[in-house]
């Protein structure tokens, strides 16, 4: 039976909608400021909106094909769970739809937020914030309604008195994570396509080739530019962080139902809850986190970001708090040491974020090197940049591991014993948990960035004063700072996830076997244990994930599983590799429309006649649908073709390889093109010779090779690395009944 | 339409041109469709006090003509090598500094007045010859020097800009020197040592020609006309009110890499 603590879930879904909503009608009362402002930013919304009509059809199709594959396999073959192409459908519809919102509201906000810099910065930072909490709020918004309104239906079919059904209902709700992970890998691969041909083509030919500065209204990228700073950077890490959101609570559900299994159901269904309790409760100190951002009149930037960071790190001190009391009064055994395992996911979010700040700002070191060594020339500037990014990925790696290790430990009752697997990966997930619990805020201080960047852009194009252009870059600087702990929690909590999802694999890889028993078949390990009837089936449920390890010679030595890590490794850069070549492509030709337009178009340069800004968002949208699907197709396909060729052991070694290997890759690329960047931004701030040196020209060739780095491959390879396991789990059946050898 | 004249500094050239500045400007950096790009220094010439016998100015209106379409002639040029010494500073009447991409800042002449009591100068010349040079002498006291004609070494007048030291003015040393985007520093600081170190030797070369564009942002002073008789100076805007007022063009010198 559904306990009180489930409607907190609902509860708060509804109301992190409803602030959504207010934060995002008292935005809409602002002024979009002058005529010249509102028609920049309805370029750059048309522009948006166009890009988003064309993804969502193309991934409307690969939607409509995948479901058909999952509905044939659930019930022709019925290899897989009836509801697994329904849920698929909905996870993708809700990190559409969260992505969707998202850009939106960022649209709608920038020359707002822009007219109210004209004001004051402290005006410019509440409609940029409180338009990132909109963002913030609607994702994690949706993930909460779609996991209660999951788990309030299959709990009607599957009732909540048997521990399998528990199982089932959460391994279930798991494939709506697939259908997120679809959905956010075409969102960020092609956003990030999007918007680094735009950034790359009209650097390329506005900046090195014409001449002309960043964001002028002259060059026929720059709409096509600030609109990528949407598309990708908002819509795409929207869809990105609802695909974390539900799968850190779904993977730490279907442990806990996994962990609990033996302990009767009421306490199962608690461990089931508590992710989702965690994370109801941690969204509505979000909202309360966003109220406490605001600060006095004529604040200075300091004044500011200590706003940002009261709201932030007020929300990280009161989950804090609030669990310890939310596990001991849902009466989970050893409720301090689950506690202690999301204290310590909140402190390896912490620790990730300042890692990455310490590496890509030009406040410290690491960029002040890169940028020095743009003194003698480009070659070394990319050396530099290849090597702290390199350098970088040591204390998030040793971050995580610690982290994973406390968090078992804690998690198990305080032992490193695989005797207490299932309870250590549980602590795991809780740690996970922890650490996007707030996600409504901390995504808020994310999405805020590009939403002052394109402010900025904005003041720039309408020729604001300088003071307001100086309040709207002050607030992206700000937004730079913050966003670097909500980067840290979302890639650490990508990093536990993988963990936790491997044990879901395993669960889901009983469920695949249970159906096979079910039909009256027999069912033979690698290890030579077989299974059958209906004994068969209360021995698989004795399985405990090491029996199951021993079933499946799951060790270093099976060259299944070594064959598996190495693909899986290879992935992560062949993966990156086709979507940093497809930015180049499309970068050419977004080059080639700016050249044709400065040729064909007299008057440009001279303010004479308009560009033609659609063209090169068409160009953009085309060459990002186009240049997508082979590295989506490839993800998709990798853990299906493994699973095939080698089953179990050969899907196990994939995701472990490809975990390691994209979680390293993920880092050292999102440190090197954020470190290039910055460094560029090092000199531009009088360093090394200052703006139009030789240092300066080297640092922005850095840039550029930075840019897909940064915000095309990096960020792509997190979720690749999630949807490789989310898709294990929902064709786990095809692994289990199909594989070659 | 009207036809300006306008003196070119890069190249050497006095042009003639239905375009007013700021288009002349955009024109000449540019291009007509944005096939070329490239600084441009040039002044409007006061046609009147011009010599019609070194300049063949008598047909210039027939020449200067509309296009067939209608659009106006960008460009005649009129004269070239050895055409600033012909030009007296009298007729001289604004400067224009096009950045690469076409944007134009205008500059009123002035008497020239002394700006600062600084010992050491960093002089880059546009015309007729174009070294870069530190010296020890003070524009009017350049020009002086220059326009000599008793000098084993000088020009009849002559186009320069002063540009900052930074730090490098009282230690040429000096590691505080971040925002000088000067290539080569280390010559230019054994030059400063040399020049300080010497007294005797009033001017030293840094750089026997230039060879890219000069980074407005490192002008110090302004711009300065002169021969034996007179030194205009061109000032410019200070920074603040660049940034305040003349953004467009601030942002545009900002951007450029001096190619």
């Amino acid at each position: 039976m559904i306990t009180l603590w489930f409607w907190l879930v609902p509860v708060a879904s509804v109301m992190a909608l409803g602030a959504a909503y207010y934060f995002f009608k008292q935005m809409m009362k602002e002024s979009e400021g002058t005529v010249t402002m509102a028609r920049i930013a309805a370029h750059v919304r048309e522009g948006a909106l166009a890009y988003l009509k064309q993804q969502y059809k193309v991934v409307g199709i690969v939607f409509a094909a995948l479901t058909g594959v999952f509905a044939i396999l659930a019930y022709v073959f019925h290899l897989q769970n009836p509801w697994v192409p329904f849920a698929f459908l909905t996870g993708g519809f809700f990190s559409a739809l969260a992505g969707f919102i998202g850009m939106r509201t960022a649209t709608f906000a920038s020359a707002r937020t822009a007219n109210a810099a004209r004001h004051s910065l402290n005006a410019g930072l509440r409609v940029a914030f409180r338009s990132g909490a909109v963002m913030g709020l609607v994702v994690v918004g949706l993930g909460l309604l779609d996991v209660a309104a999951w788990f309030l239906v299959l709990s009607w079919f599957y009732p909540l008195d048997d521990s399998h059904n528990l199982i089932v209902i959460t391994t279930t709700m798991l494939t709506f994570g697939m259908g997120a992970a679809v959905q956010s890998l075409f969102a960020r691969v092609g956003g990030g396509i999007f918007t680094k041909a735009a950034d790359v083509g009209a650097d390329l030919v506005g900046k090195t080739e014409a001449g002309i500065p960043e964001d002028d209204a002259r060059n026929p990228a720059t709409i096509a530019d600030n609109v990528g700073d949407n598309v990708g950077d908002v819509a795409g890490m929207g869809a990105d962080l609802y695909e974390s959101y539900v799968g850190v609570i779904l993977a730490s559900a279907a442990l806990g139902a996994a962990a609990y299994v033996h302990t009767g159901s009421e306490v199962q269904l608690q461990a089931v809850l508590a992710p989702m309790v965690i994370g109801a409760v941690g969204t509505l100190l979000s909202i309360i986190g966003v109220f406490f951002v605001r600060t006095r009149e004529g604040a200075s930037s300091k004044e500011l970001l200590a706003a940002l960071g009261r709201g932030v790190n007020g929300s990280a001190v009161m989950i804090a708090v609030t669990s310890f009391f939310i596990l001991w009064a849902m009466g989970l055994p050893n409720f301090v040491g689950l506690w202690l395992a999301l204290v310590v996911g909140l402190l390896i979010g912490i620790v990730i974020g300042r890692a990455a700040e310490h590496f890509t700002s030009q406040a410290y070191r690491p960029t002040q090197r890169i940028a020095e060594q743009a003194k003698t020339g480009p070659a070394t500037v990319i050396i530099s940049g290849l090597g702290e990014g390199m350098l970088s990925v040591a204390i998030p790696v040793l971050a995580v591991v610690s982290g994973i290790s406390m968090a078992f430990y804690f998690g198990s009752g305080y032992q490193f014993s695989t005797d207490g697997i299932g309870l250590g990966l549980y602590g795991i997930g809780i740690a996970a948990v922890g650490m996007l619990s707030t996600l409504g805020i901390t995504l808020a201080t994310d999405a805020y960035g590009p939403i002052a960047d394109n402010a900025g852009g904005n003041a720039e194009m309408a020729g604001l004063p300088p003071e307001v252009r100086q309040r709207t870059d002050a607030l992206d600087a700000l937004g730079n700072t913050t966003a670097a702990t909500g980067k840290g929690f979302a890639i650490g909590s990508a990093a536990l996830t993988g963990i936790a999802l491997l044990a879901s694999y395993v669960e889901e890889v009983k469920i695949a076997i249970r159906h096979v028993l079910e039909k009256g078949n027999a069912y033979a390990f690698p290890n030579g244990v077989e299974v059958s009837g209906d004994d068969g089936i209360v021995e698989l449920g004795r399985f405990d994930l090491m029996d199951m390890m021993d079933n499946y010679e799951v060790v270093l030595i099976n060259p299944k599983v070594v064959v598996g890590m190495f693909v899986g490794a290879m992935l992560a850069f062949v993966f990156s590799g086709l979507t940093m070549k497809a930015v180049g492509r499309a970068a050419g030709l977004m080059v080639d429309e700016v050249r044709r337009q400065f040729r064909e178009i007299p008057g440009i340069m001279t303010g004479k006649a308009d560009p033609d800004y659609a063209a090169c968002v068409r160009i953009s949208t085309k060459a990002a649908q186009r240049e997508m699907m082979l590295p989506s197709i490839l993800a998709i396909a990798a853990p299906v073709v493994v699973g095939l060729i080698f089953g179990v052991p050969g899907v196990l070694g994939l995701l472990a390889g490809g975990g390691a290997a994209g979680f390293s890759l993920s880092m050292f690329m999102a440190n090197s093109g954020g470190a290039w960047d910055n460094a560029k931004k090092h000199i531009e701030e009088g360093h090394f010779g200052g703006k139009g040196s030789e240092a300066h020209k080297a640092a922005v060739i850095g840039d550029t090779v930075g840019d897909p780095f940064k915000d095309t491959s990096g960020p792509s390879l997190n979720i690749l690395v999630k949807l490789m396991s989310m898709e294990a789990i929902v064709v786990a059946g095809v692994a289990v009944s199909f594989s070659l050898v | 339409m009207k036809t300006y004249l306008y003196l070119s500094l890069i190249p050497e050239a006095l042009v003639a041109s239905m375009l007013p500045p700021d288009e002349f400007g955009s024109y000449y950096a540019i291009g007509s469709a944005k096939r070329s790009r490239g600084q441009a220094i040039f002044f409007s010439v006061d046609r009147d006090q011009l010599s019609t016998d070194f300049f063949p100015l008598g047909d210039i209106d027939d020449r200067c003509v509309p296009h067939a379409d209608g659009s106006p002639k960008t460009s005649i040029y009129l004269s070239i090598y050895r055409t600033l010494e012909h030009i007296p500073t009298s007729a001289l009447l604004k400067l224009h500094l096009a950045t690469e991409d076409g944007r134009v800042l205008t500059l009123s002449p002035q008497p020239y007045e002394a700006t600062s009591d600084a010992q050491i100068h960093l002089f880059q010349e546009f015309c007729p010859v174009s070294p870069r040079i530190v010296s020890r002498l003070d524009p009017q006291e350049f020009t002086d020097f220059i326009t000599n004609p008793a000098q084993p070494v000088n020009v009849p007048r002559i186009v320069f800009c002063d540009l900052t030291l930074g730090a490098l003015h009282d230690d040429p040393s000096s590691r505080d020197i971040d925002d000088l985007p000067y290539p080569n520093l280390g010559h230019l600081r054994d030059c400063l040592r040399e020049l300080i170190a010497g007294p005797v030797k009033p001017t030293k070369t840094v750089m026997r020609q230039m060879t890219q564009d000069v980074l407005f942002r490192t002008v110090e002073h302004g711009f300065y006309v002169g021969d034996a008789q007179s030194l205009v100076s061109f000032p410019m805007p200070s920074k603040d009110r660049l940034e305040r007022e003349y953004y467009a063009w601030w942002r545009s010198a900002l951007s450029t890499f001096g190619h």
